[in-house]
Parts: structure tokens; sequence; C-alpha cells
């Protein structure tokens, strides 16, 4: 709930002071009046009337100023919830000083618990996934001496716990990521390394990847996870694609739309909603965990985006990735 | 064909050297980064398997260290951190594959293959040249349809020469690419092997160009 305004305070207060020195003043001049009587006389009050009128603008002046400080520290806010500021910056009288200096210190602290935070879940989630190796070489030998049932049990429960760790650790960087102000990536240089790294991975199969990603586009996320929720989309492209995947990008009022296509066998409208759902795959023989889709989905919509699935124009899947922008001009970032 | 296996789980480090031994390829293990470090520079390998976690030196700082050197061995990171932008800064880095934890050894094998056959510019799986088939897959070679039983050193020697058919190989190179690090090297045995293959596969499949060593002839060319 808000309390009386700032500005009627300080108008009301100021009025209040004028009103008990013009007191005090009148009574000054009466007093003197009746001394000297000499003084009563009207060539005076147009003088008068100028000083007064000038003192009263220059009153009205320094309020104002003083108060366009409380704006300009809303302003200040305001980028960097939409993330094109990380602190608040700029100077400000001695009495918001004190209180932008401990708003930063929050931020600073906050970014960084959860940024510990985030480092421990991923030490876990890693740390798991060594041994999980491990035993999954072991039920591969006892597969080979013969023991299949038991091998195969230890398989699928290394399976489920390899995705129990994904899943999870997707999330809490998502949540994470979603707590911390400030966050802006373009989406050229994010298209740009996967394409890079997935030509890389699939070297051999001379698949072309266009990129028709307009410079200004930038949405507002982490680097991280642009590229998480990309580069699931690129791969998923590409393992299916014959030869060919185009990125595309396209903003309007508030987000980014960005559109990978692929000319591969496409998906069954019945299938598409489903391999966006947790740990469902669309086809249990393709590599990779299947989760991926998914994953881009819970990541989307922790920043307040969406994902959907259509048929492309050439002929295999369309994947429309819509992600609040964050507008690149008016940030040093 | 020989590989250097990066990776600091003591039991992991084993399953692979052994999954790799048994598919025809010489092992190196490095546990540490350092050591990584020396065995890349100073030793020749068809293929590395990385883990990025070691101690003393990251995996990703013995990669770029390796690529800054001009060291151009096809690198396989295999990794528990695989999230696409760790990805990403890995195959900037020079990586040219990546594997996550937990793994499949087939798949983990499959992809060394492609790798060892793209750095050596082979397009398919299977090598041919005239009577003599090659499969990395399972380590076998038939002569014309026939399936040829060979020692794993043969069997390296043979895998190495056709991987690079068409270009002469010297003694040494060959000596480097079919021993272990730990292994009595006797660059006299070469001699040995290539004796016992011509008697195996057919006395003019691989030819001797003398002072300077073997070749087998491309059959395209």
């Amino acid at each position: 709930m808000a309390g009386p305004s700032l500005r009627s305070r300080f108008v009301v207060g100021t009025v209040l002071l004028t009103a008990g020195l013009l007191m005090i003043g009148h009574m000054i001049s009466l007093a003197a009046i009746s001394r000297v009587p000499a003084l009563r006389g009207a060539h005076q009050t147009f003088t008068g009337a100028f000083i007064t009128l000038a003192l009263m603008a220059i009153g009205l002046s320094q309020v104002r100023n003083g108060l366009s400080s409380v704006n300009h520290l809303r302003e200040r806010l305001a980028r960097l919830r939409d993330g094109r500021d990380r602190r608040i910056d700029g100077d400000y009288p001695a009495e918001v000083q004190p209180l932008v200096d401990d708003l930063n210190a929050l931020l600073e602290h906050r970014e960084q618990t959860v940024g510990r935070a985030l480092a421990k879940a991923g030490d876990l989630a890693h740390g798991l996934k060594t041994p999980l190796a491990v035993l999954s070489q072991e039920a591969d030998r006892t597969d080979a001496e013969g023991h299949h049932e038991l091998a195969a049990t230890i398989g699928q429960q290394i399976e489920r716990m390899r995705r129990q760790i994904d899943y999870h650790l997707a999330h809490a960087r998502a949540a994470a990521s979603g707590a911390t102000l400030g966050a802006r990536c373009g989406v050229l240089a994010s298209a740009e390394g996967l394409s890079r790294t997935l030509q890389r991975l699939h070297a051999g199969r001379g698949l072309v990847i266009d990129l028709h990603v307009d410079t200004e586009h930038a949405v507002r996320a982490q680097r991280e996870d642009l590229d998480e929720m990309l580069g699931n989309l690129l791969d998923n492209a590409c393992k299916w694609t014959s030869s060919r995947v185009v990125v595309s990008s396209d903003a309007d009022a508030g987000s980014v739309e960005i559109v990978v296509d692929d000319d591969g066998p496409g998906l069954a409208a019945s299938m598409r909603d489903a391999v966006l759902q947790r740990g469902v795959r669309a086809d249990q023989a393709a590599p990779g965990s299947g989760l991926g889709l998914a994953i881009v989905r819970n990541l989307a919509e922790v920043y307040g985006g969406a994902i959907a699935l259509d048929r492309s124009p050439m002929g295999g899947l369309r994947a429309r990735l819509r992600l609040p922008s964050s507008e690149v001009r008016s940030g040093t970032a | 064909m020989r590989i250097l296996v990066v990776e600091n789980e003591a039991r992991l480090a084993q399953q692979l050297a052994t999954a790799l031994g048994d598919a025809g390829y010489a092992v190196d293990c490095a546990a540490d980064g350092e050591r990584a470090d020396f065995f890349g520079q100073t030793e020749e390998y068809d293929a590395v398997v990385l883990d990025l976690g070691l101690p003393k030196t990251d995996g990703l700082t013995v990669l770029r260290r390796s690529r800054e050197a001009g060291i151009p061995v096809p690198v396989l990171v295999l990794t528990a951190r695989g999230s696409w932008h760790e990805k990403v800064h890995g195959i900037d880095e020079g990586a040219d594959d990546y594997v996550s934890k937990p793994f499949r050894m087939e798949e983990l094998l499959a992809r060394l293959r492609a790798l060892i056959r793209r750095a050596s510019g082979q397009v398919t799986p299977a090598l041919r040249c005239g009577a003599v088939a090659l499969d990395p897959r399972g380590a076998r070679v038939t002569v014309n349809g026939v399936a040829v039983r060979l020692t794993s050193h043969e069997f390296r020697v043979l895998s190495y020469l056709m991987h690079h058919r068409g270009r002469v190989v010297s003694q040494s190179e060959l000596t480097e690419h079919i021993y272990a690090r730990s292994a009595d090297r006797d660059s006299n045995t070469v001699e040995v092997f290539i004796a016992r293959l011509r008697r195996k596969i057919g006395s003019s499949f691989i030819e001797t160009i003398r002072g300077l060593g073997y070749r087998i002839a491309d059959a395209d060319a």
C-alpha cells in the first residue's frame, strides 16, 4: 500500500514554513512602520512582489530537483528488471545514496548466493555421473558374463538416474537464472557458436546450417540457458534433417521468436505435444536423452517464453521458441 | 592405432583401457592433466579420449595447449558436464566430439572409429584395398571374403597402413602407433609383423620402399 506522496508532503511542509516566515516578516514590518512612519508608502511594493515571486520559483525548482532523483531511481530499477543493467548507477542526493548502495550490495549478495547454490547443484550432478559411467560399464560386463536380467535392470536404473539428474539440474539452472537480474543475450552470438559446434559434431554428414538472425535481436536470458534451449532445438534438427537446417528470428513488441526448420521426416501432429512433455521420446531408437525438448519447454517457461512445434515449409519439423526481448541499443552490455 | 585415455577415475580408466584394447587399439592412460600434457606432446596418438575435470591441469587447458603446439590429433571429450554452453566452449578450444557420462561403450567406440577415419580422410566405415577388407567395428580382416586371424599387433600395423594407404609410412612411425607407452619397443619387430602379415594376406599387398618404409597402394589412385 502506498503512503501519502513524498511530493505533497514536501509541498505542504514548504508552504507551512513559508507561511510562518511570512507571519514573522509581517510582524517585523508592522513594528518597523509603527516606529518609522516615513516607511509607509507604496513605491516599494513592485520590487517586493518581484523578489517574492523569484524566491518562490527558486524554491519550487529546488523541491523539483530534489524529487527528480526518486524518479531517476525508479527508471534505473525498471532497467534492472528489463535486463539492461545489472546494478543501479548514477549519483544521488546524500539521503538517497546510502539506500542505493545498500540495494546494490543486496543485489551482489543475492547474485553470489544464487551462483554458489547453482555451482553446488552442478557439482552434485556431475559428481554422480562418473560413478554412473563406471556402473554402466560394469553392467555391460555382467551382461557379457551371462547375467542378462541383472545387467538390464542395472542399465535401466542408470538411465533413470541420468534422466533425473539432467532434469533437475536443468530445472535448478532455470530457476536460478529466472532469479538473476540483468540477463541479456544476443541470439546471433549463441546461434553462431552452436552452429560451429554442431557442424563439428556432425562432421562428415555435409550438413548446411543457415542462420538468418538479425544482429540486433537479443533476449532477456542468460547465455548458458539460451545456448541450452537453442542447442537442443538445433541438435534435434541436425539429427533428423537430410541436408539443411535454417535458423531465423523475428521480433515484435516485447518478444523475439527464434524459428528452427529442418528438411527431415518431421513429426506427426499427435506426437508434437508428447515430445514436449517430460521424459517422453518420439523415437526410442534416436540417440540422446529424449529429454531435450522437454528441457527447452521448461527453460522457456521459466523465462516467460514458450515453445511450439509445427510443420516446416521445408518438409520437416519447425520449432518456434518465443522469449521476452531485451532491447539492444539501450544497454552497454 | 594408438589411443590416449585421460581419465582420473581409476576404475573408469581401466574399463576404457580394457574395452579399447579389446577393440584392437594400443592404449596409454593418463590420470591427471600434467601427464596428459606430457604424453600428448611427446608421444604419437591416433585419437585422445579426454575427461575435462582433471586434477592439476584441467582438460580444456590440456586441449588448448596441444592445439597451440600444433598437434592435430582427434580429441573426443568424455565429460559429466555436457551442457550446450560447455560443448560450444570445448569445440571452440579444439575438441572434435563430445560424449556425456554416463555413456554406452559401443557408442564411444563408434564415435572414435569415425573420428580416426575422418582424420585420415576415409569415407566409408570399412576399409577395402583390392581383395583385403578391414572392418574396425569388429577388428575383422578378410581376404576375398575369407576371415583372417591376426594378432593385435599385426592388426594395428595393417589398420594403420590401410588408414594411410597411398602414403609411405616409416618403420619408426609404425612403431609409435602400434605400441602402448609401457610396452618394450623394438623397431625390428615391425619387420617381423610385416613378414607375418604378408604370409597371411598375400606377399604383394604391402610394398617395402627401401630406406623409407612401407606402403599399401591406394587402389583408387
